[in-house]
């Protein structure tokens, strides 16, 4: 069990390319921190930067006050579920999970105890005579987690461990490492792309764009009050509809066809980014704010998404509304954006307001 | 990018043997070579003088080594077209049936293994004009066969003994090429109309010329520098001049005919001719691997 | 098959079956040659059925002395054959592993000239560079020994090339996951590299094998005393008898004991060997 500093942690390749430019985290002990963004974001060499598997060119990091910059991988006692699960081919379940133990100089009697335990808590018991090629997706998975907890760490580091799976076990797992992690209480480092599994997951998210930490805090507080435009659109499925607008203190106009006065009057005066999210978007029949013009309709039974235009602005935008609504193609939509719901971001410096 | 460990000795110490093998053994021996065919040595090795260029102006004039060339010419074309023809057809048949595919392969693949010393030798037999049973049997058809005088019977037995031993080979990369080709290609041709010997030569035949290409390379590689023992053991170059390959002559010259700086001027001129064929063949299967 | 066409299936199988004879006419010929006594090629034709002189045939040839100018008998030069295809195969596969595993899993300096120098060992055959190689072994007093057979021979681009191909085939993550365990290079080398390219080893043991087992113009060249003397180079002296009296029984039994070894190994190990050839070009 222990706390994660990145102080200022930053990577700067040869050829100048500067990868992550300094990322300040706090990651308490026994916390479950997930890195997310889009694929390039930097978030994997983040994470493989605390793995020790790639250099740190910038800053310090530490495991329980200890600086790690300059350690092996395997002196920083932490653990590692890689993507392809790296399992190998040619040892059994048992000799995976074993052999970190081993190269660690572990007693045989212990190592057999140990694997044996972590075995039984991931439901491993009976495969452990098997190579991984005779096993499923899902038991390839949880080898690959057994042979990380066997060593019973300090960290646990995940890079995108359930992008390999289908659907149906991906939400399994999810669950499944969730609680885990609970009961162990080790703190873990989690990378993903998905923003759902990082939802899920986290106690806390971290979302990074192009090596720079956008946002930390509890997934509640990224989809209540995201920080950035980026941020917004990111957190919450489908994504939170974002529009190019003016604020003048009264009124904010979309385009040339949307005026909207506000209920109160705000500070600022300029462009801005006005997001709703297509959940709090309501239909009314007057007191409209807007009209959209129906585009395209997914029906998903318990829900229908109504993706739509306003006449003269180019945005997109998305309704979310709960139940089965069968709205004809190019027909109007009338809309109500309930103002506690707005999300408003400075245009030039991509900040909340 | 590969993953890699931070060493600084242990890598050296790994890289050392090979290293020191190629250093005294290839790459010493080879700048001799390059040194040798700018001097004129006397064959007891007492004394020697440099003379520039002339050794290769010497052998450039020189009507046996100009034959020397036009041999191995006429010689690795042949080897190579005729192995790659029969091997083709071999692996076509072979790919055409269900059962017994293992067992041809097994019975076709062994001359792999023999030595191009021990293929001559026993071709070499089999063509012997008072004995073999098929110079015999050439006779009785109205061939006269005889490999000791007659330079092209001698140039057809050494491309057949050397042929003979790379089929297999070919016939192993072709088979593998064959069975590469998707299924499901060859069976859109069919409903597109197309026959079995249609399919071969607009489908078949395009899809594997890049093996085609490369086991050509690779034959000409064989025939110009591993048939040595198959001429060795067989017609030593004869009759006359009329098997004397590059690779007999530099070894005729140099270590019979003693002549050290015509025979490095000849090893230097072949290392350029390997050179660029290792250079073809290394572009070609860069070109490969990026498919 | 598509259509099904019987007389296709049969002209196949006829054409490769022809094939299959015509492959193993010599293979027929010298085996029965080998049956007969020496005198009985002195009248015509070579037989095409079996004799019965083989037992004398077989046993004069392994175990007395080969004539011809060769004072040993055959299973003396099998022995040398097999010390020299042995130490070449042995002596490749394990430098060509360690030089491969330094230029794949490191980075040091002329990490890339040392990788040109190796490679240009493809570009210089032995048959080109004959001479100076043999001066060079003659120098080191290498000359009649086992070393000087084998030694020459064991730098191979072709299979430090193999290897090369083989490690940068094997997922970073695997490498990565071996770190995390605590495996250094040694026994990440011995625990994980060695078992995930045993077939690769194998098959390259299979080409390289024969290709130390048929060497026929180095052992000539160095070898002047008849107890380093290799089988497949010393054919050669036993044909090339001034007088004529060729004992051709002897040489076919002697021919066929040459071929016996490497082709057992190739159809012995059938699958690996055809595997490891056709992906090692690849």
């Amino acid at each position: 069990m222990a706390a994660v500093v990145l102080n200022k942690v930053g990577k700067k390749y040869p050829n100048g390319f500067h990868a992550i430019p300094a990322v300040d985290l706090e990651i308490k002990d026994g916390e479950f921190i997930v890195l997310v963004g889009p694929s390039g974001c930097g978030k994997s060499t983040l994470l493989r930067m605390v793995a020790g598997l790639e250099s740190i060119t910038d800053g310090e990091l530490t495991i329980n006050g200890t600086r790690m910059n300059d350690k092996e991988p395997a002196d920083r006692d932490i653990a590692m579920v890689f993507q392809s699960y790296a399992l190998y081919p040619h040892m059994t379940v048992f000799g995976n999970m074993a052999y970190g133990l081993k190269n660690r100089g572990v007693d045989k009697e212990t190592i057999e105890q140990k694997v044996a335990d972590v075995a039984s808590m991931l439901d491993l018991s009976a495969l452990l005579e098997r190579k991984p090629r005779q096993l499923s997706g899902g038991q390839r998975q949880r080898v690959a987690m057994g042979r990380a907890m066997v060593r019973d760490p300090q960290v646990f580091l995940f890079d995108e461990p359930l992008s390999n799976l289908d659907a149906k076990l991906r939400v399994q797992m999810r669950v499944e490492i969730r609680q885990l992690q609970r009961r162990l209480g080790t703190t873990t480092l989690y990378v993903t792309h998905d923003q759902v599994e990082a939802m899920t997951l986290a106690d806390r998210l971290v979302v990074l764009n192009k090596g720079n930490a956008e946002q930390i805090g509890s997934p509640l507080e990224l989809y209540d009050r995201p920080a950035t435009p980026f941020v917004a659109a990111f957190i919450g499925s489908p994504s939170m509809n974002l529009f190019a607008a003016q604020l003048n203190k009264k009124t904010l106009t979309v385009g040339n066809s949307v005026e909207i006065s506000l209920n109160s009057e705000h500070a600022f005066n300029g462009s801005v980014v006005w997001g709703i999210r297509p959940e709090h978007l309501t239909v009314c029949e007057t007191d409209a704010d807007f009209k959209i013009r129906v585009k395209a309709v997914e029906s998903l039974g318990a829900e229908t998404l109504i993706y739509g235009e306003i006449d003269g602005v180019s945005e997109e935008l998305v309704l979310r509304l709960s139940g089965p609504h069968q709205p004809e193609i190019n027909s109007y939509i009338s809309l109500q954006a309930p103002q506690d719901k707005w999300h408003l971001f400075d245009a030039e410096t991509k900040q909340r307001l | 990018m590969t993953v890699t460990f931070p060493h600084k000795t242990l890598p050296w110490l790994l890289i050392a043997p090979q290293l020191l093998v190629t250093l005294i053994f290839f790459l010493w021996p080879a700048g001799q070579a390059v040194e040798q065919a700018f001097y004129q040595e006397d064959p007891f090795g007492l004394s020697r003088e440099y003379v520039g260029l002339e050794n290769f102006i010497e052998l450039l004039q020189d009507p046996s080594y100009y034959n020397s060339i036009a041999v191995t010419f006429i010689f690795s074309f042949s080897v190579a077209v005729s192995g790659l023809v029969i091997a083709l057809i071999l692996a076509t048949m072979a790919d055409r049936i269900l059962r017994g595919q293992m067992v041809y392969q097994t019975l076709l693949i062994w001359p792999y293994a023999v030595a191009p010393a021990l293929a001559g030798v026993l071709w070499w037999i089999l063509f012997d004009p008072a004995q073999g049973p098929i110079a015999l049997w050439l006779e009785y058809i109205g061939v006269d066969w005889n490999h000791y005088v007659n330079g092209s019977d001698a140039m057809i037995l050494v491309v057949i003994a050397a042929t003979w031993k790379q089929i297999s080979y070919n016939f192993l990369f072709f088979l593998a090429g064959l069975q590469a080709i998707p299924r499901s290609l060859i069976e859109a041709a069919a409903i597109d109309g197309a026959g079995p010997l249609r399919r071969f030569w607009d489908i078949v035949f395009p899809l594997l010329s890049p093996t085609a290409f490369f086991l050509l390379v690779i034959n000409i590689v064989y025939a110009f520098f591993e048939t040595f023992g198959v001429i060795d053991a067989t017609t030593s170059g004869g009759p006359g001049q009329s098997t004397k390959i590059l690779v007999y002559k530099v070894y005729e010259d140099g270590f019979v005919g003693l002549d050290l700086g015509g025979s490095a001027a000849q090893s230097v001129i072949l290392m350029m001719i390997v050179g660029v064929m290792t250079v073809i063949q290394f572009r070609f299967i860069e070109r490969k691997v990026q498919y | 098959m598509i259509e099904n066409r019987p007389w296709l299936t049969f002209v196949s199988h006829a054409v490769l079956i022809i094939g299959v004879i015509a492959v193993a006419l010599p293979i027929w010929v010298a085996a029965v040659a080998s049956t007969h006594p020496a005198e009985a090629f002195g009248q015509g034709s070579i037989p095409l059925w079996f004799g019965d002189y083989a037992t004398e045939t077989w046993q004069a040839v392994l175990f007395n002395a080969a004539g011809n100018g060769v004072d040993v008998p055959v299973w003396k030069m099998m022995l040398n054959s097999l010390v020299m295809a042995l130490s070449i195969a042995f002596g490749k596969i394990a430098i060509s592993l360690i030089s491969a595993y330094a230029i794949v899993f490191f980075r040091f300096p002329m990490r890339s000239l040392c990788f040109w120098i190796i490679f240009m060992t493809l570009m210089l055959p032995v048959e080109v560079r004959i001479l100076p190689t043999y001066e060079v072994v003659a120098n080191l007093n290498l000359l009649n020994s086992y070393t000087g057979l084998a030694l020459p021979l064991i730098a191979s681009a072709t299979a430090t090339f193999l290897f090369r191909q083989a490690f940068m085939s094997i997922p970073g993550e695997l490498v990565e996951a071996a770190r995390m365990d605590g495996a250094g290079p040694v026994r990440f080398f011995f625990d994980i590299l060695l078992p995930l390219i045993r077939t690769n080893i194998a098959a390259l043991f299979v080409i390289l094998f024969i290709f130390g087992w048929n060497q026929y113009l180095w052992p000539l060249l160095i070898t002047t005393d008849d107890a380093y003397y290799t089988l497949v180079m010393s054919i050669k002296r036993m044909v090339s008898v001034a007088d004529g009296a060729i004992e051709w029984n002897s040489i076919m039994a002697s021919t066929i004991l040459a071929m016996l070894p490497p082709v057992a190994v190739v159809i012995g190990m059938q699958k690996m060997f055809v595997k490891g050839l056709v992906d090692s070009e690849k």
